[in-house]
């Protein structure tokens, strides 16, 4: 089994990113890579799938802090969907939700890019 | 010496040694995951101090060891008198969490600060935080449960 690995789906001009495993100090620089690929070919509008994630530290937090800016001054986003309990609870109790819009459905978080 | 012979008989003592590398996390939560399941803690409970583990250690190989995999962590667990205790010893520079104070969550979204967040995760999650460090390139950090 890989510790972690990304799938990718396009969809209507919207990026799809689906997390597998768990999200450390070590395997967080596969999502920035991922992220970052995105960003640099003008790709702003993106959702990530967190339904099989089973583990987030704030080495995963923080990859997504370093592009939520960027997506924004040019149109997109970052939405975030589908996380369990538990690694809702993560990003609840650090406040994340202040900052990222967070939906329990991939549906949800693609039509608010509509 | 009753009392204290039972003390020593009922404390639980586990040890691992792991190279100083974001690559040994994953095996430091299993171990931390393994000795608190034999410890009886609950789930709820398990994922907060696996996480504290984790900031703690990404700290030790981010700062103290600046990546590099010649260096060790040693980590034990002890689980007596209600309280589970994971210890982490490291050479190198040192660091007491409880120098830091918690970032303003408002303030570090407004301006879209990346990191920062591994110790007030240590702080939230665990009871009681210790540092000490000794003979000038020795730090022990203790991260403290009550169960």
């Amino acid at each position: 089994m890989e510790d972690f690995s990304i799938k990718n789906r396009e969809l209507q001009g919207i990026d799809i990113l689906y997390l597998d495993g768990f999200l450390d100090a070590h395997t967080s620089v596969e999502l920035e890579k991922a992220l970052d690929n995105l960003i640099s070919n003008d790709k702003y509008k993106i959702v990530v799938n967190f339904e099989n994630l089973t583990y987030i530290s704030s080495a995963g937090l923080g990859v997504f802090m370093a592009f939520i800016e960027t997506a924004r001054n040019n149109s997109g986003d970052i939405k975030l969907c589908s996380m369990s309990e538990k690694i809702y609870n993560i990003f609840d109790m650090l406040g994340f939700p202040i900052l990222f819009e967070i939906y329990k459905e991939e549906n949800s978080a693609i039509e608010k890019f509509s | 010496m009753k009392n204290s012979a039972d003390c020593v008989y009922m404390e639980k003592i586990n040890k691992i040694r792991v190279s100083s590398s974001t690559k040994n996390l994953a095996k430091l939560r299993n171990f931390i995951e393994k000795n608190a399941i034999d410890s009886g803690i609950d789930d709820s409970t398990i994922n907060q101090i696996i996480m504290s583990v984790d900031e703690a250690c990404t700290n030790i190989i981010k700062h103290a060891h600046k990546f590099n995999e010649n260096e060790t962590i040693d980590v034990e667990t002890k689980s007596d008198k209600g309280q589970f205790k994971i210890i982490l010893m490291y050479k190198g520079k040192g660091f007491d969490p409880n120098d830091l104070s918690s970032p303003d969550m408002k303030e570090y979204f407004n301006n879209f600060k990346v990191g920062g967040l591994g110790v007030p995760i240590m702080k939230k999650f665990m009871n009681k935080i210790e540092y000490v460090r000794l003979n000038s390139d020795k730090n022990f950090l203790t991260l403290i449960k009550y169960l």
